[in-house]
């Protein structure tokens, strides 16, 4: 068995034991799957009411900001599912010392860590992101294959950010084991990638496109269906595929501040 | 050799804290640093096939010494050869070749089988389907669980748990498992099976490593015993070598048959009069053999009944944990 077709097979365990795990507690994953569907939709229907009430962002129609909306609540949502868990599981597991048990084993601790966190009580939020992505779809006209193929390649370039946040908090919990408000530094960033980038100011947008790259997570990929012109769409792929880069080099730097906990 | 280490040391800095609301206070801009020295410098070698029991008080540097082995900790320095591997330095080879237990962290998952992280240990360690069915079935008939690998082991006791821990750290077949207090929490008869467990898979060539509290552990498993205190290894040899190092005392307890009036024994000997006619002596047989002691009694005593026992290991392990 090659080495990737090793770690795929691992993965492939590691959701079925996640969807076991889940389904242990029915009624709890019921309720959750309702509480993240509802939860995510919230940004959705503001912008709704926004528009309604005869408000909008410049240049935007309601239906493209949807798009937007529907693409960044997609990637979070297989952000929350795939790779969130990884900062909760570091979080508890550091504080309680098992932590230990990811290190005996024969596997990239960051990888066996993602798949012991693989959390399918959080599906809601991918149902979420995928309704208001098919309704704002529908919308469509004229679309190209080309556009679709060039949209997917964006969207993974949405999940790989959606990835590196989740290594980044991921990695301060090491060290920081009480900083269980990581989340809401992220959520607070986030929030940017939710509206079109042209209702903030450039430097600002620049920041999203090219420093932290937010821009991709929602609008660039759906920029790109709607056929709206996006300016620096290599250089934010690039920026992404380093932020990733970056994350793992803070997860290791961050490994070496681990100290296990006492026996 | 098995596992070879050298001056191995491990330091890390805590910081203090005063319990006051003002001291909790001011350790919000200043905190005192202590640097700890957690192993002060540890030479262990270990052959193929031994049962060492690594046993020390709290805070001695036993689990340390563990975690460093296991891969699991750098030291701050020295050096450790396990198998031909540098555990922190090739992590990943090198920990697909040790199965470990730790007492306290479960490696199953809560609230499914067994048998689901029994599958995930499988694609961990990319064991062969057949390979993996066969060990399994060997595993779950020596500990007798096959009735309770497809149960949640948030249902199984603590002693079952234990045994499934068991199974999880051996099914990818390593020459060396590391035990972090394996026998904790459980009942006699649970640590007669564990111990029965570790004994057969001893004898197929696994060598065990063992840290415990539980010096039952050590008098039945070990073939040697490793104290570390305060760091530093302060014994390493076979249990009765200890006991014969240490142990200089015996208990003896005398039924006599008349009262003793209690003045003409010699001083120095110590006793406990448990009831009129029974006296219990601590005897120092580094000070008098156990010879003159007993032709000393026999002339001052109406001796009606005698038993003479060796010093109980805990209380040699003790005596070693207070030098």
């Amino acid at each position: 068995m090659s080495r990737n077709t090793g770690y795929l097979k691992l993965y492939g365990v590691g959701l079925k034991v996640g969807m076991a795990n889940i389904m242990a507690y029915r009624g709890d994953f019921f309720i959750n799957f309702f509480i993240m569907l509802m939860a995510e939709l919230f940004a959705p229907i503001i912008t709704f009411l926004i528009y309604r009430s005869g408000a909008a962002f410049p240049g935007w129609t309601l239906e493209e900001v949807m798009m937007i909306q529907g693409v960044f609540l997609l990637s979070k949502g297989i952000g929350y599912v795939f790779f969130f868990g990884l900062v909760d599981n570091t979080l508890f597991m550091v504080r309680e010392g098992t932590f230990d048990l990811l290190l005996i084993k024969p596997r990239p601790v960051l990888f066996m860590s993602l798949v012991s966190g693989i959390n399918v009580g959080d599906l809601g939020s991918i149902f979420s992101g995928l309704g208001v992505f098919i309704l704002a779809a529908t919308y469509l006209s004229g679309t190209t294959l080309m556009q679709w193929l060039l949209f997917l390649a964006l969207f993974v370039m949405s999940l790989t950010v959606m990835l590196a946040f989740s290594i980044i908090m991921g990695s301060t919990v090491i060290k920081w084991v009480g900083n269980g408000r990581v989340y809401e530094i992220f959520e607070a960033i986030s929030s940017f990638g939710l509206y079109p980038k042209s209702i903030y100011g450039k430097a600002f947008a620049n920041i999203i496109s090219f420093i932290i790259p937010l821009s991709i997570i929602g609008f660039i990929p759906a920029a790109v269906l709607l056929g709206r012109p996006v300016t620096g769409i290599w250089i934010s792929v690039i920026v992404s595929i380093l932020f990733l880069i970056l994350s793992t080099r803070i997860w290791k730097m961050m490994m070496k501040y681990y100290t296990s906990a006492g026996g | 050799m098995i596992i070879d280490t050298r001056n191995l040391k491990k330091t890390y800095i805590t910081y203090e804290r005063g319990t006051t609301f003002g001291a909790t206070i001011k350790s919000l801009f200043v905190r005192k640093p202590i640097e700890i020295e957690a192993l002060k410098g540890i030479y262990l070698s270990i052959e193929k096939g031994e049962i060492i029991g690594l046993i020390g008080p709290n805070g001695a540097g036993k689990s340390t010494t563990l975690k460093i082995l296991s891969g699991i900790l750098h030291p701050t320095s020295g050096e450790a050869d396990v198998m031909g591997f540098t555990p922190w330095k090739q992590r990943k080879k090198y920990v697909a070749n040790i199965g470990a237990v730790f007492g306290q962290k479960s490696q199953l998952i809560w609230d499914i089988p067994p048998m689901d992280s029994f599958q995930m240990n499988k694609a961990i360690y990319n064991i062969p389907e057949e390979a993996f069915t066969t060990r399994l079935n060997a595993l779950v008939e020596m500990l007798d669980l096959s009735r309770l690998i497809h149960k949640p082991t948030r249902q199984l006791s603590l002693g079952e748990r234990m045994k499934c821990e068991f199974v999880m750290a051996m099914l990818h077949d390593p020459p060396i498992v590391f035990l972090d207090e394996p026998t904790i929490g459980l009942d006699v008869i649970a640590k007669e099976v564990i111990r029965k467990f570790i004994k057969e898979m001893n004898a197929k060539g696994t060598t065990f490593i063992l840290t415990t509290h539980d010096l039952d552990d050590i008098e039945l498993l070990a073939n040697r015993v490793v104290v570390i205190n305060h760091g530093s290894i302060v014994f390493d040899d076979s249990l009765t070598n200890l006991m014969g190092k240490l142990g200089h005392k015996k208990i003896v307890k005398v039924i006599l048959s008349q009262a003793y009036a209690g003045t003409t024994l010699k001083s120095g000997l110590e006793y406990e009069k448990n009831s009129e006619l029974e006296l219990e002596f601590t005897l120092d047989t580094s000070q008098m053999s156990l010879k003159a002691f007993m032709d000393h009694i026999a002339g001052e005593l109406e001796i009606k009944d005698i038993s003479i026992e060796s010093e109980d290991i805990e209380t040699v392990i003790k005596e070693l944990y207070l030098i």
